[in-house]
Parts: structure tokens; sequence; C-alpha cells
């Protein structure tokens, strides 16, 4: 861990030596343990450091950004050398909206020390009961477990100096019974927390089953979706549609429609960067606290998220939503919580006559047409056919081409229960989803695999 | 604390091989089965314009050591951004704790196919070094390609984009591999958006998804002719927004090479990766239907269809010299006259398949994460058709290009695919413009239903620059190269 003090000192250091107009630099630390197992062996074991330093600088309307990885003096002021060349060359910039600030934040209420410190045999001695568990059944087991410890931090020349701390560990097991398999993932800001043993029983409940899977006709079907499938096609949502980007371009299917009815009333999605039960984080890259945003309000199109280039374009304050200076999606939400509902998971599937319970979604595109939010994926582990409220029979993969908004207009239920879900091996971001219950799915093909 | 000395930044040429040889021999003392460790440093240049305003230009820059353990049959990896003893011997030790801890557990152990160690350089060939082109001169070119294609009002975003890279590697292994290698990467493209109503179109030259790219110099931007591409996709992307899109049902389809990278891609280079194949990526991206028992049984394709991995040919972003292994860069064929032959595959998952060797895949997104099993340049080689050939005898079809979107089943069979647009072809006759063609099918049932592959002449080589695998997810530059090909009897519909 670099630590608040000394990260915080370097990114000031460098911002006092730029002689630009303006400069803001931000930092991405992470150390991150990573195994990853099959059938009863770790094939990989491993740990990575990385830290990223992105550096923005603002001279006579010009930018230039450089990223550079290491905190050593040279290496910034390389990397300040390169943004301020980078800046001489490029042509000036209309609308440059100012650097935020002040705001100066230190927290680390999200870092667990036993996490960030994990010792190497922690995922040896955790493995080892999982795997007495599937011998046991005559199942098998691949997966993944991680354990992360994050710093990020934004330092400005208008007075922004914030810095946050925290830790991740998650997991996700894959069983395996006869032709079926089973799938469950987990997340936690402490490692002490994550039950893997819950994770099992979950994966092993999908495909612990004597029947053969069943490959069913493709046609619509009522569905009952698990929050890592509801995530899934929510965040895609958010990349197509909740981000100001998209609207200015009016492919977001939000344009034109602020206040109308897209949705069903029972579907109010926000962007929550604050809330605990997300995987929070304080503010954004450009260093402004995030704020909470409704993107859909009981089914009424009603916000988009924005940085402080999209918020001077729209007259808007900026939201907290900037990626790092060098992407070029603009400002995305990446804390998605759709509302919870008034029913149990267990009571939607008692109420589904005929329907799929799909746990999870695999390989989603959401770019079929964004307008409609018209997407194709397929189903993957876990699915079974529901017949009389009771899940009855495994069912082969599945692809679904649907428009998300469409079916999202058709909701039977939506559950009482959410579960965080986010892959902490990958990018950051995170959605806190229900289990979700649609009247109308429109499945187009079908696969072997179960 | 001076972390890495200024003259190895400043000069690209010079790599820290006595810092490398040294671990070297620490990691034999120390007792390890086997260790590899791999230095690189690698310069990243990426420049993006859009509607008139220059978007981040950033340069990036990142250099360090990965360390690769093998003790008892089992893995640890570990890496540092420093050159100091006191941080190499710390990642070491983690590495070595790693495959300790793994070996507790390891029922199966690792043990690697034999390659002969080499001591050797390789340098890709660039002529104009983009590095040394004056940023002024790529920003005035980007905005003047991007200025041509704006205008009409249906048009909301047009963006044009280049991106530059410059890798130097030093690799040396416990075997007594010391290799050298030096890559640069050059690419470029426009993308333009228009939208009327709900209809949302896109076009992009030359190829979308970043795809136009090659191991080359800027040279290779300049042949692209952005500025001639430009008034093209312009007038295509408004005649989309007219167009009426592809009747539903089974038809003949002509995939010219932009969209055969993605069916290329998808459908034959992640199947046959050797350790999604062994159950390695099930946790994340999967499996694969090419099974070992179907090795050299199964039928992949028609007899028109030979697909190759060649990390030996001139241009590809999967070529090199040697793998992140230390193993020769080769030509395999996966696919030949239909019949399924071979796996791209490391050292450790040939030995577990008893094969003679590995073809030379493992590569490393960069230095901090340890090489998976990736595509390097899967190819569709060419047939002897021309296009008008291929085309002559279709009642009715459709020609596709560019890929849109893209989608396949964690066993890679069910894929479906959209494309940024068609044109109809009826008796033999490339016609009307169609918008958002949708196509599906099982991917061995579609191989087998192709009826034509045309000529050297018509084979182009494209890039794909973020092939996502891995936990944490490694994105991996990989080439494709193909011509058009025809399929008979495919599932296309509107996608809608």
């Amino acid at each position: 861990m670099i630590g608040h003090a000394r990260l915080l000192d370097e990114l000031k250091k460098l911002v006092k030596r730029s002689p630009a107009d303006a400069t803001s630099v931000c930092a991405d630390a992470e150390r991150l343990r990573v195994s990853r197992f099959a059938y009863e062996t770790i094939h990989q074991d491993l740990v990575q450091e990385s830290l990223t330093v992105t550096i923005k600088v603002v001279a006579n309307h010009r930018v230039g950004i450089a990223v550079t990885d290491t905190l050593d003096r040279t290496s910034l002021q390389r990397g300040l050398r390169a943004a301020l060349e980078i800046a001489r060359h490029a042509p000036p910039m209309k609308n440059l909206p100012p650097l935020p600030g002040p705001y100066e934040h230190i927290t680390l209420q999200d870092h667990d020390e036993p996490t960030a410190n994990a010792p190497a045999h922690h995922v040896v001695t955790s493995l080892k009961p999982l795997l007495r568990l599937c011998q046991g059944v005559g199942a098998t087991l691949a997966g993944s477990w991680v354990a992360s410890e994050e710093e990020m931090a934004v330092v400005n020349s208008n007075g922004v100096a914030c810095y946050a701390a925290s830790t991740v560990s998650g997991a996700k097991l894959v069983t395996m019974y006869r032709r079926l398999s089973g799938y469950a993932s987990g997340v936690e800001r402490h490692l002490s927390r994550l039950n893997l043993e819950e994770l099992l029983e979950r994966a092993l409940t999908q495909c612990l089953s004597r029947h053969d899977p069943l490959m069913l006709p493709t046609g619509t079907y009522e569905v009952i979706l698990e929050p890592e499938a509801v995530a899934e096609l929510v965040t895609w949502l958010g990349y197509i549609a909740f981000g100001a980007k998209s609207f200015q371009e009016r492919t977001s299917f939000l344009f034109g429609r602020i206040g109308e009815p897209v949705m069903a009333r029972s579907m109010t999605i926000t962007d929550e960067g604050n809330d605990p039960e997300g995987l929070r984080q304080p503010f954004d890259h450009e260093g402004v606290p995030k704020q909470r945003v409704t993107l859909i309000d009981r089914g009424a199109a009603s916000g988009i998220v924005y940085d402080t280039t999209y918020g001077l374009l729209y007259g808007h304050p900026s939201t907290g939503h900037a990626q790092p200076p060098d992407q070029t999606d603009g400002p995305l939400p990446t804390h998605l919580f759709l509302a919870a509902g008034t029913k149990r998971r267990d009571e939607l599937i008692r109420s589904c006559r005929r329907g799929l319970l799909i746990p999870r979604f695999h390989y989603v595109n959401g770019l079929l047409n964004p307008r409609e939010a018209l997407m194709t994926g397929l189903t993957r582990e876990g699915a079974w056919l529901i017949e009389d409220g009771v899940p009855r029979r495994p069912v082969t993969t599945m692809r679904f081409t649907q428009s998300v908004l469409e079916a999202f207009q058709h909701v039977l239920g939506v559950s009482k229960e959410r579960r965080l879900v986010a892959d902490p091996a990958q990018d950051a971001g995170c959605a806190v989803m229900p289990t979700v219950h649609l009247a109308k799915f429109r499945f187009t093909g079908r696969s072997e695999s179960a | 604390m001076i972390f890495f000395p200024l003259y190895l930044m400043m000069n690209p040429e010079r790599l820290p091989k006595s810092v490398v040889c040294r671990l070297m021999k620490d990691l034999k003392r120390r007792g390890v089965d086997y260790a590899d460790v791999r230095f690189e440093r690698l310069l990243r240049e990426s420049l993006v314009v859009e509607n008139g305003q220059v978007k981040p230009v950033s340069l990036f820059e990142t250099a360090g050591v990965g360390i690769r353990v093998l003790i008892r049959g089992s893995w640890g990896f570990a890496s540092t951004p420093h050159l100091l003893p006191s941080f190499l011997k710390r990642a070491a030790t983690q590495a070595i704790d790693l495959a300790k801890g793994c070996a507790s557990i390891n029922k199966k152990t690792i043990q690697l196919a034999p390659t002969p160690p080499a001591k050797a350089t390789f340098r890709s060939p660039w002529q104009i070094d983009p590095f040394e082109v004056p940023l002024s001169k790529k920003l005035d070119y980007l905005l003047w390609a991007e200025s041509t294609v704006r205008g009409p009002k249906p048009i909301k975003r047009v963006t044009a984009h280049m991106d530059f890279t410059k890798s130097a590697k030093f690799f040396a292994s416990t075997e007594g591999s010391e290799i050298e290698q030096h890559i640069v990467e050059s690419g470029a493209g426009l993308e333009v958006v228009a939208q009327q109503g709900n209809d949302v179109q896109a076009r992009s030259y030359p190829n979308s998804h970043h795809g136009a790219m090659a191991q080359a110099g800027f040279e290779y931007v300049k042949q692209l002719d952005l500025v001639g591409g430009a008034s093209r996709i312009q007038r295509e992307v408004l005649q989309l927004l007219r167009a009426k899109p592809p009747k539903a049902g089974q038809t003949t389809l002509i995939l010219d090479p932009t969209q055969m990278v993605m069916q290329l891609h998808e459908s034959c280079g992640h199947p046959a990766e050797l350790d999604r194949v062994l159950g390695q990526e099930l946790s994340y991206a999967g499996g694969s239907f090419l099974t070992p028992e179907r090795l050299g049984t199964f039928r992949y394709g028609s007899k028109q269809i030979t697909i190759v991995a060649d990390s030996t040919v001139p241009g590809g972003v999967g070529t090199f010299g040697y793998d992140d292994e230390g193993v020769l860069a080769q030509r395999v064929e996966l696919v030949h006259e239909g019949m399924f032959t071979g796996y791209l595959s490391s050292r450790e998952s040939a030995a577990r398949l008893g094969l003679r060797g590995s073809s030379g895949a493992m590569r490393a997104e960069q230095w901090d994460v340890p090489p998976l099993v990736r595509m390097t340049n899967v190819n569709l080689e060419p047939g002897e058709a021309t296009l008008e050939e291929l085309m002559q005898d279709v009642k009715h079809g459709y020609l596709l290009s560019t890929n849109k979107s893209w989608s396949i089943d964690d066993r890679r069979l069910n894929f479906q695919f959209t494309t940024e647009i068609g044109w109809e072809i009826v008796n033999g006759t490339c016609g009307a413009v169609v918008n958002n063609p949708l196509y599906t099918g099982i991917t061995h049932q579609f191989w087998q239903r192709c009826t034509g592959v045309t000529n050297r002449d018509t084979w182009r080589l494209w890039g794909v620059p973020n092939c996502a695998k891995g936990e944490p997810v490694q994105l991996m530059h990989v080439g494709h190269g193909a011509p058009y090909a025809r399929f008979d009897g495919v599932t296309v519909a509107p996608a809608r």
C-alpha cells in the first residue's frame, strides 16, 4: 500500500511543479491476488501490483494527457513534460470547463487490512473443503478467487486533493455434474465475510440433477432473472444510454423521452457511488464527489450522469461520473442500483406457471440498436425450466434477441432481496440488483451445453 | 530513490539484460524447477479527434519485470516495476511462495513440452517510426479526415483515431533462453454515427473496432488513406438511414474480409485455444466444443476451409519471433480442408495432451501478467475464385461488411453477428444497400456451408486490438487475415 500521505504528497508536488494554466493528476493503484482453478488444480496464482498516474494539463486552452506507471520523480516529471508537449501541439479546445474544486477528502472506511494482506496459502486453505464437498457428491469444480487492495487519488491545481483506499474480495465458482453445470459468485469488502461454502451450495443446487438438460424450442418465455443476469442487462443500459455522451449523440433511448414512461412502474434505476451496499467510490477521476442520480424513476426516463465537460455543455453540474481523462466514452454510471420490490425470490418462482430461471447471461451485446436497447446474449450455467412454480428441468443454452426496454415494460415482480454483483478481477464498477420476473423474453436460438 | 535508470527510458533499444540474467541465476539458486523472467517496456500513443475537437491525446508508458516459477509442478507469478535488487527479490519470493502453496493442493503436476533454448533477436520491420512523426502532423491529418465526413444533419458524431505502440522485451529462462524483441504497431480509422428518429446507423473506415492496425510504422497509416475513405462512409451512413433491412430467412451470404475477422476470431480462434479446452477459462470466458477427442477426426468446415494460426506472417499484430515462454514463432494449421487438425497451445497444455510441442501461442498483455494461450494471426487461407465468380450464381443473397455486434455461447457454438452494412445480391449482381443485417448459426454447421473462398488478391490482414481473456483480464492484439467467403443456407434476419 502506498498510503494517502505519500500518494497525495507526490501528486501535489507534481501539480505544484507544473507550469501549465491548470493541472489535474489522478492515480489508481492496485495490488491484486488472483487464483484460478479447474479440476482440482490451481493453474494460475498471481500477485499483480499496478499503478496508473494520469496527468492532464491545460495550457492556452490546449489539453495534453500522459500516463505513467511509477511514482518516482523522474517518471512523473517525464509524464508531465509529455503532457505539456502534447498540449503545445494540440489545437485549442472550445468550451473547456474549469477544473473542479476545492475539495479535500481522505477515507479508508472500506479498507480491510486482513483482505489486503491475505497470506499466500489462504486460497489453498479455503479451497480444500470445497474440493472435498464436490468430491463427496461426484461433482467437479472450477473458478477463481480474488483479493485486492485499491487506492485512488486525485489532485488538481484548483484545490482538489482526495484519496480513498479500499479492499475487495470475490469468488466465482463453476460446478459440473454429468452434463450440467452451476454457477455462483460473491463479492465482499472483507475477505472474512466471503462465504465460499454458501456459494458452492448455490452452484451445486443448479447442477446436481438426475435429469439431462432439455433443449427447448425458441420463442417467447416468461423469465425469472437472478441478480447477475439483471446486472448484465442494466450495466449495458448504463453503457448505451445513461451517460451524457450517448445522450448528446442522440443514440441513447433516453434522448427525447425524459419524463416519459419507458419501463414498468416497478423499475427504478439509480447510480449511487456512495452507498455502502455497493462498492462505493466517494469521488470520480476529476475529484468530484459522487452524486446519487436517478436514471429511471418508477419507469419514467429521469436523468443521465455528467462529468465537467458534458456538464458545461448542458448547464448541469457534474454528477461525479468522470472516467479517467484518457478515456473517450464520456461519463458513465458505475454503481447501478435497481430498487428492491415487495416479493421474496421464492415467491416469484412459485408464481411462475411456465418460464425460465436464469442465474446469469453470457456474452451480452447491446450494440444491435441502442435506441431500442436491442440486445443479444445467451444463458449459461444453471438455467432451469420452471413449471407450476417449481424448477423442473435444466435446459440447454438459449440465445435471446430482445429489446430490454420492451422486456422491462412487462415486469411481473421484483424481489425484496438484492445482491451485490461485481467482478473484482476485471474493471471497477458494481451493480446491486434484485431478482426480476419478466412476462416476455424472446429467445431466438439455442445451443448444446448446459 | 532511483527506480529506473534514466538512460533505460530514454533509449528504447537498451534493455536491462544483466539485471534479468542475475535474477535468473538467483532463481536457480533458490531451487525452482523452472523459471522465466520477462522484462518489457511499452510505449503507447493514442490520438482521438471527434466532431472537430481534439479529444484526449495520451501517451502511456510502462516498464517492469514479470517472474514466473514452476515448483513441484505448480506455477507462481509475481511482478514489479522496480529493478532494484530488493524489489526483484521480493517479487521472486512472492512467486515462489504462491507456487509452493499451489503445490500443496494440486493433484496434477504441470509438465512442460520441450522447446530448444534460444538466443535470438527479433525486430518487426517499419519504415517511419510513428513516435518520431510530429504530433501536429498526425492531428492535422485526423482533423482533415474527420472534417470530410461532417456536414449532413443526421450525422451526430465523427471520430478519427490513430494508435501506436512500441514495445521492447527481454526474455530469459532457466533453460538458457535469452530473447530480445522489438515491435512497432500502427493503426488508424474513422467512425461516423448518424441518427434519425429511432434509427441509429454507424459506418467505419477502413474497419470497425480499431481493426485497421498492423505491425508497421507510420507508412501503414498513410496507406490507409483516411481522407479517401471519409466520403465513402459519409455516403453509406446516409444510405443506411434510408435503406431497408434484409428479409428474414435462410439465404446465401458473402462475408467480406472485415466481417470475416470477427467470424474467425469468435468461432475458430477462441475455441482452438487449448487452455480453454482444458477448462482453465471456465469461470470467465467459458470452454470449447473442440474437445481433444475431436482432434484430427472432426469435420469443422467444408473442404474450402483451411485456417492457420500463423505468427510469422509479415505485418500481423499477432506476429513475433518467439512467444512469451520462448517458443519459436510458427505456422500451425487449425483446420485443414475442413478437418479440425490443431490447437493454439502452450508448453503446459501441449504436454497435457501429449502433443509434440507447443504451437507457440503464449502471450502476455504486458510485463505484469503471466502469458496465456492466445491467438496469434488466425487466418482463413485464400481460395481461387474472384469475387465476381463467387457472386455469379447467387440467385438471392447478401454481401455483408464491417462488424457491428458480436456474441457467441460459452462453448463457441451458437453465434450471432450484425454488420454495419449489407448489399442485396440478386442474380449475381450486388444491388441495394440493406441496414441492420443480422446472421446467426452454429459454428461447425456454418463453416460446413462454405461454398467458396476468393483468391490471394482479395485476402486482407486486419487486427483485433481488444481480445479479452483471463483473470485479471488481458487485452491482446491479435491478427486475422481473410478473403471473401460464401456460405449457403444461413439464417439472416433484420436486427430488431
